[in-house]
């Protein structure tokens, strides 16, 4: 059954002409401007209303409930209706205030209103209409009190009336609690803070969840640390203990067995040889194990200065490497000579080229 | 950088001058007429009617939604678009 409105106005035309059509009521042919369907939907069936809630007090006797009565009276389009303290005996009918009306209400909200011209007025009336189903302006400063400051331009100036009123707000009202976010903060701020008092939500409100939330990560990241970290007897001031990594096989000399000593002689005239070029064993080095850490080189310093005068060492140390070390060799001379035989192919820049017919057989020779 | 689309970047680059309401990011060929059918015909009209709301992004939203039935996405980039332009040109 359709709720007859005392405004149907704030129907649109196709819900009019529907709402027209399910009452039999004959509708003009073509399509009609929306007032037509207004005057015709106030006619038929708002007198009908009128009509049948005359007898208004008589629940039962009506054929059709009060509600939509109540509903076209508190609120055009209210599904529900509850007879409770949402109905307020100020007029809640947006759509009948008047344009400083609708602003005045706006403004109880903390919503400035920019002008309710033609153009605007719908939209406004749209904005009471959800704050007035959110509930009575002091409940609904919290919630619209993020969203409106997140507009830049619109919310600071409305900052200072917030806090008046919720003052009001939480020593009338029992506060609801619209967000989930405020109930997780409640037990959070406890924690942290002494007094929790839902007094001051407004201005502190992002300060102190700001502050709840800083808690928040403090305490899982503890958590965390430890789990990662269970070796606590370290105890040192940063909590960090770094523990040597494993030397890599075939860096700086090492072999890839376990056992120092058995590659030694072999392992030291390789080392030799990669120390003799040095630069270029590091490149390789460099080349086959990019992710090394500056324990190699430190590793490695003080093991080719030792074997460079040739003593053997007799420091056992586990070698690994990604490369087998004769193919780094391979692939050092490969470059070697490679860059040799460029640098022979080159000719020399001491004579002018574009010059004398002698200097460029001088050129010819050098090649190749 | 932003993911502002070339229409954007071209509208907020200069003065709006006379340019159609079709210049406006977000307002393709559908919306445009059903815009101007509404009135709104140039981008000026458009930047009245976001100045009178006083460039309030919810509102503006609905309004484009009323109006042109814009989709999410097309009414933030036209509120993005005439944002920008204002805090340029305004």
């Amino acid at each position: 059954m359709s709720e007859f409105l005392q405004d149907p106005s704030v129907l649109t035309k196709d819900k009019l002409k529907s709402a027209l059509l399910a009452h039999n009521v004959a509708l003009p042919n073509g399509e009609q401007r929306k007032g037509v369907y207004v005057d015709l939907y106030l006619k038929n069936l708002t007198a009908q209303n009128r009509r049948s809630a005359a007898p208004e007090p008589a629940f039962s006797s009506d054929e059709e409930p009060p509600a939509p009565v109540l509903s076209g009276r508190s609120r055009s389009g209210r599904k529900a209706t509850r007879k409770t303290d949402r109905v307020r005996p100020e007029e809640i009918d947006v759509t009948e205030l008047t344009n400083e009306g609708l602003k005045d209400q706006l403004l109880k909200y903390g919503v400035n209103a920019g002008p309710i011209v033609a153009s605007t007025r719908k939209l406004y009336e749209k904005k009471l209409q959800k704050l007035l189903d959110q509930g009575p302006p002091e409940t609904v400063v919290q919630l619209s009190e993020p969203a409106v400051t997140g507009n830049s331009q619109n919310g600071n100036t409305d900052s200072d009336q917030y806090s008046d009123k919720e003052e009001e707000a939480t020593k009338a009202e029992p506060e609801p609690e619209p967000e989930p976010v405020p109930v997780v903060e409640r037990p959070m701020r406890s924690r942290g803070k002494a007094p929790v008092t839902t007094r001051t939500r407004s201005g502190q409100h992002k300060i102190e969840k700001l502050s709840a939330v800083e808690q928040t990560p403090k305490t899982p990241d503890r958590d965390v640390l430890k789990e990662l970290f269970p070796n606590e007897t370290l105890n040192t001031p940063t909590g960090i203990s770094a523990t040597r990594r494993q030397p890599i096989k075939g860096a700086a000399g090492r072999s890839f067995s376990d056992s120092w000593r058995d590659d030694l002689r072999p392992r030291l005239t390789e080392i030799r040889h990669t120390s003799s070029s040095s630069s270029s064993s590091s490149y390789t080095e460099t080349r086959s194990a990019i992710h090394r850490t500056n324990a190699v080189p430190l590793n490695a310093l003080p093991l080719s200065s030792i074997l460079k005068p040739a003593a053997p060492p007799a420091v056992q140390v586990k070698t690994r490497r990604r490369l087998p070390v004769w193919l780094q060799l391979l692939l050092l001379s490969a470059v070697a000579g490679f860059l040799f035989f460029v640098y022979q192919a080159m000719e020399t820049n001491e004579m002018n080229p574009f010059g004398q017919s002698a200097s460029s057989g001088a050129l010819g020779s050098t090649s190749k | 950088m932003s993911s502002t689309s070339q229409k954007h970047k071209e509208f907020v680059a200069e003065p709006m001058g006379e340019k159609s309401v079709m210049a406006l990011a977000g307002i393709g060929e559908v919306l445009g007429k059903r815009l101007e059918e509404k009135g709104f015909d140039k981008a000026y009209v458009v930047l009245g009617q976001f100045l009178v709301l006083k460039k309030d992004e919810e509102l503006f939203r609905d309004w484009l939604k009323d109006t042109c039935g814009a989709n999410v996405k097309q009414q933030g980039d036209c509120y993005g678009c005439l944002r920008e332009w204002c805090d340029s040109f305004l």
